[in-house]
């Protein structure tokens, strides 16, 4: 009796390496194939978006970032100069720096007639709706436009602009062509855009004349009436 | 174990090891593309993900020195009357132009993708694009809406959509890809009667039937935008 345990304990400590050694096969094999498997998965996902990013959209980004960023350091830029500015003065230079930036608001927020540089655009064109004078307003923006008034009425980002049966409505006053588009912005840009919108709007069966004018100094006279929120509250 | 069963342990965990790695090296060579498209591609990728980087930084940057004025400005105002008066002026004009979070109550619309079907006109049109964002954007300010964040960003009285096939870009970015999430506060009743309106958002309800975009409108008692986290100069425009 006495004999068998002495016998099966080696044999059962032999087991026990034996089997802690095989678990140590399986461990390095399921580390292999996990190594393999996330190797070909993330070869698989750069494929995937190198695949479906074309060169051209790539360079479109690349230019397009890189104007953005220009535009967020200028405005880093200005940020911090108010920062010090705030710093450095007493309550005179924290009033004058509040009054500057509600002049600066007002202007973005087309409360004020504004001037600058700029382009007008025109368009002798029949049938054209409100969302192709949103497109032609957008793509203003997007090319350089900072102010923009449309046939004389001011027009910001959440002024409605409605088609409806009898033609196109600004802010619930009927307005029709020949359409008139005054940008102020940085001129050159403006300028490129411009002629690339009448380029485009030349092809446009409905458009008769496209047409555009470089301004040193445009002056843009109307106005948004400034609309208090009803639903929302700042945070 | 025996010193032969370590060793013989040893040597097939090493094989395993070696055949992984030999399994995934061929395999990835295949994947490869045999021509420099690729090479040329990843370099051009490689500089969109460093923009990327920049933009963000420069974006968390632009919003750590608005709150630090905020403050500077604020302590200001404690101290005078004519400061309050001013900075409450300030304070309205920066929610209208989007500059503070806010809240209330309006909709939250989803654009996605659609199925990549046989686009006869081979221009792509199951993606969603920045016309789309656009368009629906203006529809939800005519219907009432007082204040509009794009997938986390702000917009603003002079925002601007821009983009390729299926990429949106709002004022300096960086793109964004579908699923685009639209959130709008303001006038709840009047935003989800104009977005059921069949006669509004023509492109995206005819490409929703024929390469079923996703356009999925879901009203809201509360919602919060964020603040505009970007640049906001316009250099050459002054009072007349």
């Amino acid at each position: 009796m006495s004999a068998r345990p002495n016998k099966t304990a080696p044999r059962q400590r032999g087991r026990s390496r034996s089997s802690g050694g095989a678990m140590a096969v399986w461990l390095i094999a399921i580390l292999v194939a996990f190594v393999a498997t996330v190797q070909l998965r993330s070869q698989a996902e750069v494929e995937r978006s190198l695949q479906s990013a074309d060169p051209a959209t790539l360079a479109f980004s690349i230019d397009q970032l890189h104007r953005s960023n220009d535009a967020l350091e200028a405005q880093i830029a200005s940020l911090k100069q108010q920062q010090s500015m705030l710093q450095a003065g007493g309550g005179d230079a924290v009033d004058q720096q509040l009054m500057s930036e509600a002049n600066q608001l007002r202007m973005l927020e087309g409360l004020v007639p504004v001037h600058g540089p700029g382009i007008v655009l025109t368009l002798d064109a029949s049938g054209l709706t409100s969302l192709d004078l949103q497109d032609a307003i957008n793509n203003l923006a997007a090319g350089g436009g900072e102010a923009l008034a449309l046939n004389g009425h001011r027009i910001i980002l959440g002024v409605d602009i409605e088609q409806s049966d009898i033609g196109v409505s600004i802010d619930g006053t009927a307005v029709s062509a020949p359409w008139s588009f005054e940008v102020i912005g940085d001129p050159n840009r403006l300028a490129e855009t411009a002629d690339l919108m009448t380029q485009q709007l030349r092809g446009d069966r409905r458009v008769h004349v496209a047409a555009y004018s470089v301004a040193q100094d445009l002056v843009v006279r109307a106005v948004v009436t400034e609309r208090p929120f009803v639903y929302a509250v700042s945070s | 174990m025996s010193r032969s069963q370590l060793v013989s342990s040893g040597v097939i965990a090493l094989v395993a090891l070696a055949v992984g790695f030999l399994l995934a090296g061929q395999i990835k060579a295949q994947l490869l593309t045999p021509s420099n498209q690729v090479a040329r591609n990843q370099a051009l990728v490689h500089s969109v993900q460093d923009l990327e980087r920049t933009n963000d930084s420069d974006r968390r940057q632009i919003a750590a020195l608005r709150a630090q004025i905020d403050a500077l400005e604020a302590q200001a105002a404690s101290q005078s009357d004519t400061t309050r008066a001013l900075q409450s002026q300030v304070a309205d004009l920066r929610a209208h132009a989007g500059l503070t979070p806010m809240r209330g109550p309006g909709v939250e619309v989803e654009l996605a993708n659609g199925s990549p079907s046989a686009d006869p006109t081979g221009q792509a049109r199951y993606l969603v694009n920045f016309q789309d964002v656009q368009d629906l954007v203006n529809l939800l300010f005519g219907a009432g809406a007082e204040g509009i964040s794009v997938s986390g960003r702000r917009i603003t009285p002079v925002s601007s959509f821009s983009g390729s096939e299926g990429e949106v870009v709002i004022d300096q970015g960086p793109p964004l890809f579908s699923p685009i999430k639209v959130l709008a506060v303001g006038d709840r009743n009047r935003m989800e009667t104009a977005l059921q309106d069949p006669a509004l958002l023509p492109s995206l309800r005819v490409r929703q039937l024929q390469f079923d975009l996703g356009l999925k409108v879901t009203g809201a008692p509360d919602l919060a935008l964020p603040a505009y986290d970007a640049s906001l100069e316009i250099p050459h425009v002054g009072p007349a």
